[in-house]
C-alpha cells in the first residue's frame, strides 16, 4: 500500500468479524452521542450505544450497519468496534423491535422504585427506538 | 442352525441400520464443520474483549488502596457457601459418551462439594433428564421470569435445580447466552451464589478435547481459564475420533489462528494514553458482565462442536460394527447354504448307490 490516509475498520461481533476493510471516515454511535472518526484521530476508548455505524469511502464502499452494545477502540490509523449485535438496517425485524419496545415499557412500569431497573428499562426502550428509527430510515414500511 | 431365509432377513435389516447410521454420521460431520467454523469465528471477539478488559483492570485501580477490597462486585471472591453449577450437555442422544462424560464430571464435582449448597442450571435436555431424577427443582417465591431469580428463596434441599434450558443449543444466539449470563451475574451480585462453575466439553479441534470444570465467577484473571478440573479424552477415543473425521472429510487439526489471535490481543492495549469517553471504571462495569456472557457463549459453541464430533464418532463406530456384522452373517449364510447343498448331494448320491 502506498502512503495511506485511510483507516482500517473492523467490526467484530461474537459470531464473526462483520466488517474488515479500509475507509476514509466512520461515524459511530457512542453512548453519549455520535462521533465522526477520521485518519489521525487521537486514541480513544468509548462505549458504543445503539445506533448506526456509517462507513465512508475505502475499499468496502459506503455501508451503514446498525449496532448495539459494544466498545470501540480508536487509534490514529485504525478503528475497531466490538459490538454484541450488528445488522444492516434493512434486515431489522420491525415486529421484534416493537415487541422489545413494549417489553421495555412494561419493565419501566414495573420497575417500582429501583433505580437499577429503571436504567435497564430505559436502555431497552432506547435501543428498541433506535432500532425502529434505523429500520424506518432504511425504507421499511412502518 | 438358522436357515438361509432367516439369515438373509437379518442381513437386510442390519444393512438398513448401517445406512441410517452412515447418514447420521455424515449429517453430524456436516454439522461439526459448521459448529467448528462458528467456534473459530467467535474467537476474535473473546480475545479482544479479554485484552481490553485486562488493560482496563490494570489501569483502573480495582482494589481500594485503603480497604483492599475490589471495586467491582464480579471481582470479589467470597468463601464458597452457595455455588451455582452450569452444566452444558446436548439435547439429543446417540452421541457416544458425550453426555455421560459431562454428567460424570458433574457428579464428581457434587461429590467434592458435599458441604455447600449447590444450585444446578442445566443447558441441554439430556443433562436435565438425568439431573431431574436425582434432584428436586427449586421453587421461587414468585414464579416470575428469569430476571427475578436473584431474590432470596427458601431451600428445600441442599442441591436444587434452579434453571433448565432445553433447545437452547440448537439455534444458539449470543442473546440467549447473554440472557442466562445476566441471571448468573444478578445472582452473584445479590450474594445468592458465591461462585459459578461451568461444566462443559471444551473443543479446540478433533484432536484436542476435554471435559472442563471452569470457574467463571468471580473473575480472577481475565483472559485465563480458571480450571477446577479437566478430563482429557483417552487415547483410544481420540484415535477413533480422528479416524471418523478422516472418513467424513473433516479437518482434524485446528486452524492456525495464532496470527489473528495476536492481532486481536492488541485490542485496547496500545501503549498510548487513551481518551476515555466514559470513565474507565464505568467501562469496566459495562464490560465485565459481558465478558461472562461471552465465556458462556463460547463454551456453548464449543460444546455443540464437541457433541457433533462425538456423534460422528459414535455413528462411525456403529457403521463399522454393522459392516462387520454383515460380513459375519454373510459368511454364516453361505456356509449354511453350502451345507444344505452338500447334504442334498450326499442324499442323492447315497440314494443312487442304494439302487
Amino acid at each position: 500500500m502506498a502512503e495511506t490516509t485511510s483507516l482500517r475498520i473492523r467490526l467484530v461481533t461474537p459470531d464473526r468479524i462483520f466488517v474488515d476493510g479500509t475507509a476514509d471516515s466512520v461515524s459511530l454511535p457512542s453512548r453519549t452521542g455520535y462521533l465522526e472518526v477520521l485518519y489521525q484521530h487521537a486514541p480513544l476508548l468509548a462505549e458504543v450505544g445503539a445506533g448506526e455505524v456509517t462507513i465512508h469511502g475505502g475499499n468496502i464502499g459506503d455501508r451503514v450497519i446498525f449496532v448495539s452494545r459494544g466498545i470501540v477502540e480508536v487509534l490514529p490509523d485504525r478503528v475497531t468496534i466490538l459490538a454484541e449485535s450488528a445488522i444492516p438496517p434493512n434486515e431489522i425485524d420491525v415486529g421484534e423491535a416493537r415487541q422489545e419496545l413494549e417489553q421495555g415499557q412494561r419493565m419501566w412500569n414495573e420497575a417500582g422504585d429501583e433505580s437499577k431497573r429503571y436504567a435497564e428499562a430505559n436502555r431497552t426502550i432506547y435501543e428498541a427506538e433506535q432500532r425502529l428509527a434505523a429500520a424506518q430510515g432504511a425504507g421499511h414500511s412502518a | 442352525m438358522a436357515n438361509v431365509l432367516d439369515l438373509r432377513r437379518r442381513i437386510r435389516s442390519v444393512k438398513n441400520t448401517r445406512q441410517i447410521t452412515k447418514a447420521m454420521k455424515m449429517v453430524a460431520a456436516a454439522k461439526l464443520r459448521r459448529a467448528q467454523e462458528r467456534a473459530y469465528a467467535s474467537r476474535p471477539y473473546v480475545k479482544m474483549l479479554s485484552s481490553v478488559l485486562d488493560s482496563l483492570i490494570r489501569r483502573v485501580d480495582i482494589y481500594d488502596p485503603e480497604t483492599g477490597e475490589a471495586r467491582h462486585p464480579l471481582l470479589v471472591a467470597r468463601p464458597e457457601k452457595k455455588v451455582t453449577v452450569v452444566i452444558v450437555t446436548g439435547d439429543k442422544g446417540f452421541a457416544g459418551a458425550f453426555n455421560t462424560n459431562v454428567l460424570k464430571a458433574t457428579n464428581q464435582f457434587i461429590g467434592e462439594h458435599s458441604d455447600v449448597d449447590l444450585d444446578l442450571e442445566s443447558i441441554g435436555r439430556k443433562g436435565r433428564d438425568v439431573l431431574r431424577r436425582s434432584y428436586s427443582v427449586a421453587s421461587f417465591s414468585d414464579d416470575r421470569k428469569m430476571e427475578h431469580r436473584a431474590a432470596p428463596r427458601s431451600r428445600k434441599a441442599r442441591i436444587e435445580i434452579v434453571g433448565e434450558h432445553t433447545g437452547m443449543l440448537d439455534k444458539l444466539t449470543f442473546e440467549k447466552a447473554a440472557h442466562l449470563a445476566h441471571t448468573l451475574v444478578e445472582r452473584y451480585t445479590a450474594c445468592e451464589s458465591d461462585a459459578v462453575y461451568l461444566v462443559f466439553n471444551e473443543f479446540q479441534s478433533v484432536m484436542t478435547q476435554r471435559v472442563l470444570v471452569e470457574r467463571i465467577l468471580p473473575i480472577m484473571e481475565v483472559g485465563k481459564q480458571d480450571i477446577a478440573s479437566a478430563t482429557e479424552i483417552d487415547r483410544e477415543q481420540r484415535e477413533e475420533m480422528v479416524r471418523a473425521a478422516h472418513t467424513a472429510g473433516v479437518s482434524v487439526q485446528s486452524e492456525d489462528t495464532r496470527e489473528a489471535d495476536e492481532e486481536a490481543s492488541k485490542f485496547g492495549t496500545a501503549q498510548v494514553d487513551y481518551i476515555y469517553e466514559q470513565p474507565p471504571r464505568q467501562l469496566l462495569q459495562e464490560l465485565l458482565p459481558r465478558y461472562v456472557a461471552t465465556q458462556l457463549y463460547h463454551a456453548m459453541l464449543e460444546s455443540a462442536a464437541a457433541e457433533h464430533a462425538s456423534r460422528m464418532t459414535a455413528m462411525d463406530a456403529a457403521t463399522n460394527n454393522a459392516s462387520e456384522m454383515i460380513d459375519k452373517y454373510t459368511l454364516t449364510m453361505n456356509r449354511v447354504r453350502q451345507a444344505a447343498i452338500t447334504k442334498e448331494i450326499i442324499e442323492i448320491v447315497s440314494g443312487a448307490a442304494a439302487l
